[in-house]
């Protein structure tokens, strides 16, 4: 038994429930934002003492059912990261919320908790169970805004459908386990490898695909995802696009890069379809959208496609470059989602039209919404123009220069959106005349996101040193 | 003085680091940052160039910016370096001078604006971007850097964001050049993938070995686009002349002089690649004259005097870009740099007039001669150059164009650049008899500018009047070289004058000058009644080909509506294809609903026919 | 154990086809309490006893009960046509039909790897040690799950004061 390959689960998990205790012995805990500041300080704390544990051997927690490697530490990392970002952003978010602010950021940690199971799972039900997790908090955090009509559907939305997709992905599974009796990853794909193609196990593929694919929200399983993001309180709308988003990918690539690795030539166009529809949607659709959250959940679709040619060129270099991608989308996205926040707290609407003349009142929230956006549109010296084309470049690399070409001209697509609402943001005139208060916390997180932002497009080098690393072990 | 090619870029961006860090307060310390640094870039690019002159060597630097390597073995390099050559030393010297020249100017011209120190921090920006694309030593870095001027020219057109006008104008310059951009960074992957390197030394090398191969074919045309974006070619050219929203002094520096030409510095940086495909090379000395005739028409009717001046740099561009189609490396740059000089010049004459008059209807100006005489005078001496008048520097260069291509036997390519340079001086002096000469129209208050606007304005009439003889005969016997010693692809050349075509052409122009006499000074025919008479062809040019308009319509019908069209089948199609009638529409304030099921229940068959379909196709 | 096989399938069929054809919630749960009673007895055709009774325990005694005492505190006014189909019954019909033909189809096709995967002799044996050694991770992480569902039933069921 290794304790360590769980420290951070425990550490997630006491703290949780720490929250939930100290709500209930003090009740102005509850009310208060002292559960957010001691969740901040917790997770950073996390954070620095992730930097302590071996990356380079991969450990085990009692079998070989749950594993702690670079990739899961990692994408664990990236979680914490996210985590208190968002934590941060929800201090002010929160405040007309006073009756159970403690169980929220109580709740932050559970979804954390399932991430990281999701990340070291090295084995279906556990992986499953913890996809569970995240996903059951993540309702609860969706709906936490009760009064408002349009989270509470979009709470019931992402139940219902989670539930349809877990019941499929479950399906999957259970084929799978019928196929070879088996139910961790190495010992499946030591069956898979000498076994044969059969028509169940293209079933078994598919299934696991969508479920998967619905996490992601790769099309077509992304339409709940315009939905929810609208209704989802902002700083949760952020976590779901880059926390539950980066935990679908960590087990889609230990799947589909290790257990189904004998039968690309069965997923691999299946792969490829989905990876263009998903590419034409989110670009096509957020030309049209009118709000903020849904505009930036169909960017969020239309990166999905960008990541997946990684999984499309299945190397090495594809997946360095997705991890890479994942760091990189995760600071422009939370920029992008903390403006959001600053922009509902002031004025209490997310339409992009709100954003006129948004340059007058806070140049400060003009400039990380500019940085993040570029970012996003991929435009150097932001990091967002690296990725893209350490992405495009591999996937030419592996010989798909038309997928690649169709990309880089829908990213041209994506160009002009996002200077649609940046235009929207410099020029035009708003009703608000006085200065936006951005919260301190608020102010940190755009701080640290634009710089991160610049700071990767600029120098990329450890990033991706550090991707391929994990990479490279992964393989 | 090489091993401070690295500097040269590092000025500018220190300046727009103090500028944004500490000065950003105090407007007239920023605006003297910005001035001294670029000065101290100047001095630099100049010393590098005596330096060269005296022995033209190459010299490379670089370093490994991000390299990948997987089992022990390199898969991507991406350097950032510079590499110093006469044609990076020429074009370091261009930028850093309009460069300061401009902030000098700017100093006067952007006086009282709000933006004053924003301004000088995007332009000290800019600099430091269009150094780094000049000394780039590799086309990932001539990529990032072209992205990054490309972004402050952004930036600089909607410097007045407020003005929608201004706004949309960026825009439209950033999503034109990301079509061109498009095919550009396709072009390099390819070039990477195809010869495993970025570095623009080896890959003359490996490409000196192969001689119009197919993949030499697509890759040239694919990279060729990016200069066609940039350099406004048609069918790129529709930023251009709505990038003249920004502020003139900008317009002088970037969409003149500088960064326009930075794609025409691109086809004769990788002139290599472009010259061993010699249908690719019939593209641009095609493109190029077409550009240049096809701009020179529509500045014929214009009436804004910065968009005249637009058209006619897109007309001056699409002559470079001729001269490098035709097999002439020297020539397309030496007409660059000596465009460089009066389009600045004469932009920002345009600046110190429009300043004086508040109005950019030549119409409504008129009268300035004595009003404003340094402005005016200098403004003469710049259209001149650029009409081709001996002996200034326009003269020179474009009479060294029409001889290479005559040489290189393109006889309808010479009979349009004569064709062209007529049209260049009727416009021009148009431009001069109305807007400068003649009355008062509008009953305007002009004065002459300020010292800091009418010394760089001198500068570079002086410069207009100078900067050709560098490629004469008498220079070569004076000293013993030239700039086509100096600058050159594979075999240096001798200035030679051919009476023939320098009679011919600069009949073409005399004549242009004398035709717009007698039609807008002398008035002997009636502007108005040739317009009556060529109505089609006159709203036509005033239309500018409906180009634009056709662009708009593409966009907002074609890509907006495909948007449009998604959404449609996203959500109301697939409502009204389970539904049969389609009775959510999300913007109609249906979506206070209290749950949509139905929408939920959508989206589960969605799930389960998608699944399906996979399965069909997956299990076959 | 065919014939009971085939026994329990059609009871299953068909209780779980009334379940969604019924107009009134109470009959439709009612009769997916009938259709987890004959999933219990497949189990027990398939050696599985401790989870035949979990099943009945759990999905029958407390599940089904659950949802019978929600429908009915949360529904005002008449019971009748609470369940009435939604508007998409050919083409969920369709669908359903097709994956079911596609599925069939696959697994006529397929071999499994034979002899069936033996169940041990002692079930609950075997199943505590699964969870509490090899899958102690997820089951812990369930217990989490639980805790979860209750607090979420607490935070959206108060009524706000």
């Amino acid at each position: 038994m290794n304790i360590s390959a769980v420290s951070l689960e425990l550490a997630s998990l006491s703290l949780g429930l720490l929250t939930i205790i100290l709500g209930l012995i003090f009740p102005s805990f509850r009310s208060k934002n002292t559960g957010g500041y001691l969740a901040i300080m917790g997770l950073i704390s996390m954070l620095i003492g992730s930097l302590y544990l071996p990356a380079s051997n991969t450990q085990t927690f009692i079998n070989t059912f749950y594993v702690q490697d670079s990739l899961a530490l990692f994408f664990k990392q990236l979680f914490i990261v996210v985590a208190i970002f968002v934590n941060a952003m929800s201090l002010r978010y929160l405040k007309p919320y006073t009756k159970n602010r403690g169980d929220y950021f109580a709740l932050t940690f559970f979804a954390l908790t399932g991430m990281m199971i999701m990340a070291s799972a090295a084995e279906f039900i556990t992986l499953y169970i913890g996809l569970e997790l995240m996903t059951f908090t993540f309702v609860l955090l969706t709906t936490y805004k009760k009064q408002d009509l349009k989270s509470g559907e979009a709470g019931l939305k992402y139940l219902l459908l989670s539930a349809i997709s877990s019941g499929v992905l479950l399906y999957g599974l259970s084929l799978i386990y019928g196929l070879t009796g088996k139910l961790d990853f190495s010992a499946i794909s030591t069956v898979f490898s000498i076994g044969s193609v059969s028509p169940l196990l293209v079933w078994a593929i598919i299934m696991v695909l969508s479920g998967l694919g619905f996490k992601i929200a790769l099309v077509p399983f992304h339409m709940w995802t315009p939905d929810v993001y609208e209704g989802a309180p902002t700083p949760i709308t952020a976590f779901l696009a880059v926390g539950s988003k980066a935990a679908g990918f960590v087990a889609f690539i230990r799947v589909f890069f290790h257990v189904f690795a004998p039968f690309t030539s069965i997923f691999m166009p299946l792969l490829i379809t989905l990876t263009v529809l998903t590419l034409l949607i989110g670009n096509l659709i957020a030309l049209a959208q009118t709000h903020l959250k849904r505009f930036l959940a169909y960017s969020s679709i239309a990166h999905v496609g960008y990541i997946l040619l990684g999984v499309i060129a299945y190397s090495k270099l594809g997946l360095s470059a997705i991890l890479f991608y994942l760091m990189l989308y995760l600071f422009a996205n939370i920029g992008a989602f903390a403006g959001v926040t600053a922009l509902v707290i002031n004025t209490g609407h997310d339409r992009i039209s709100d954003l006129a003349g948004l340059w007058k009142c806070s140049p400060f929230l003009s400039v990380i919404f500019l940085i993040s956006l570029l970012s996003l549109a991929g435009i150097p010296p932001t990091a967002g123009f690296i990725g893209k084309f350490y992405l495009f470049t591999e996937a030419i690399h592996q010989g798909y220069l038309w997928l690649a070409a169709l990309a880089l001209g829908l990213s041209l697509v994506a160009v002009y959106y996002y200077l649609m609402v940046i235009r929207t943001l410099l020029s035009g005139t708003s009703e608000e005349t006085q200065p936006f208060i951005i919260p301190f916390s608020l102010r940190l997180v755009m701080i640290v996101s634009a710089a991160m932002t610049i700071g990767i497009g600029i120098w990329p080098g450890p990033f991706t040193d550090l991707a391929l690393n994990i990479a490279q072990s992964f393989y | 003085m090489d091993q401070f090619t690295w500097l040269i870029p590092t000025l500018p961006l220190i300046a727009f680091l103090i500028i944004v860090g500490i000065t950003y307060r105090f407007k007239l310390l920023s605006a003297i940052v910005a001035t001294s640094f670029s000065l101290g870039s100047l001095f630099l690019a100049i010393s590098i160039l005596i330096q060269k002159i005296q022995s033209p060597k190459t010299t490379e630097t670089f370093i490994n910016w991000l390299t990948l390597t997987a089992n022990q073995q390199t898969v991507l390099t991406l350097q950032m370096g510079y590499l110093m050559d006469p044609l990076a030393a020429v074009m370091c010297l261009i930028v850093t001078l309009i460069a300061t020249l401009v902030l000098l100017y700017s100093i006067g011209y952007m006086k009282g604006d709000d933006g004053f120190s924003r301004y000088f921090a995007y332009i000290s920006l800019f600099t430091f971007s269009m150094l780094g694309l000049v000394i780039s030593n590799n086309y990932f870095q001539t990529f990032v850097f072209w992205e990054l001027v490309g972004l402050c020219s952004y930036l600089l057109i909607g410097f007045w964001f407020f003005k929608p006008a201004a706004a949309d104008a960026s825009k439209k310059a950033f999503i034109t050049n990301r079509w061109a951009d498009f095919g550009f960074l396709v072009g390099i992957i390819g070039l990477f993938t195809h010869f495993g390197t970025f570095n623009f030394a080896e890959l003359s090398t490996v490409i000196s070995l192969h001689q119009n191969t197919l993949v030499l074919l697509i890759l040239g045309l694919l990279v060729f686009l990016g200069p066609m974006g940039k350099s406004a070619m048609f069918p790129f050219h529709v930023w251009l002349p709505d990038a003249m929203e920004g502020p003139t002094p900008i317009s002088a520096l970037i969409h003149a002089a500088t960064m326009v030409a930075a794609g025409i510095y691109l086809v004769a940086r990788g002139y290599i690649l472009f010259a061993s495909v010699d249908s690719v090379m019939i593209v641009i000395a095609y493109i190029g004259g077409f550009t240049a005739l096809f701009a020179a028409t529509i500045a014929l009717v214009q009436r804004d005097i910065k968009r005249i001046l637009a058209f006619s740099t897109l007309s001056q561009l699409g002559y470079m870009m001729m001269a490098l189609g035709v097999g002439s490396m020297t020539s397309g740059m030496f007409h660059l740099t000596t465009h460089a000089f009066f389009k600045a010049l004469l932009f920002l004459g345009a600046g110190s007039i429009i300043h004086a008059v508040h109005d950019q209807d030549i119409f409504n100006m008129g009268g300035l001669v004595k009003k404003m005489p340094i402005t005016v005078w200098t403004f003469v001496i710049g259209s001149l150059a650029l009409s081709g008048i001996f002996p200034l520097a326009g003269f020179w260069s474009k009479d060294e164009i029409l001889t290479v291509t005559l040489q290189h036997h393109f006889m309808g390519l010479f009979i349009l650049g004569t064709l062209v340079a007529f049209l260049t001086a009727f416009y021009m002096f148009r431009l001069i008899f109305i807007a400068l000469f003649g009355d008062n129209r509008s009953g305007h208050h002009a004065h002459e500018s300020s010292w800091t606007m009418t010394l760089p304005l001198l500068i570079l009439a002086i410069l207009s009047i100078i900067a050709g003889l560098v490629n004469t005969p008498w220079f070569y016997q004076w000293t013993g070289m030239s700039f086509s010693t100096f600058l050159f692809f594979k075999e240096p050349e001798v200035p030679v004058i051919h009476w023939s075509i320098a009679v011919l052409s600069s009949l073409a122009a005399m004549s242009g000058i004398l035709f717009a006499w007698i039609i807008y000074s002398k008035q002997q025919i009636s502007a108005d009644k040739l317009a009556q008479r060529f109505k089609g062809a006159h709203t036509l040019l005033l239309k500018k080909y409906y180009i634009d308009e056709i662009y708009g319509w593409l966009f907002n019908k074609g890509l907006l509506g495909l948007g449009k069209v998604f959404n449609f089948i996203d959500h109301i199609l697939i409502d009204g294809l389970f539904d049969g009638t389609a009775t959510l529409i999300r913007s109609s304030g249906v979506q206070l609903r209290l749950f949509q099921t139905g929408r939920l229940q959508q989206y589960a068959l969605v799930l389960f026919i998608a699944i399906a379909a996979m399965t069909i196709w997956g299990v076959r | 154990m065919i014939i009971l096989f085939y026994l329990f399938s059609a009871i299953l069929l068909a209780f779980a086809l009334g379940t969604v054809i019924s107009t009134n919630l109470i009959h439709s749960a009612l009769l997916m309490m009938g259709s987890f009673f004959a999933v219990a007895g497949l189990y027990l055709l398939l050696q599985a006893d401790y989870l035949a009774m979990v099943q009945i325990l759990v999905y029958v005694g407390a599940i089904a009960i659950l949802l019978v005492f929600g429908v009915m505190l949360t529904r005002k006014g008449s019971i009748e046509e609470s369940n009435l189909p939604n508007r998409y019954k050919t083409i969920g019909l369709v669908t359903a039909l097709g994956l079911f033909g596609l599925l069939a189809r696959s697994i006529t096709y397929t071999r499994f790897p034979s002899p069936p995967l033996e169940s041990p002799p002692q079930n609950i044996i075997a199943i505590a040690q699964a969870f509490l050694l090899q899958y102690i991770v997820a089951f812990e992480a369930l217990g989490i799950l639980l805790l979860i569902a209750i607090l979420g039933a607490i935070l959206i069921g108060k009524e706000p004061k």
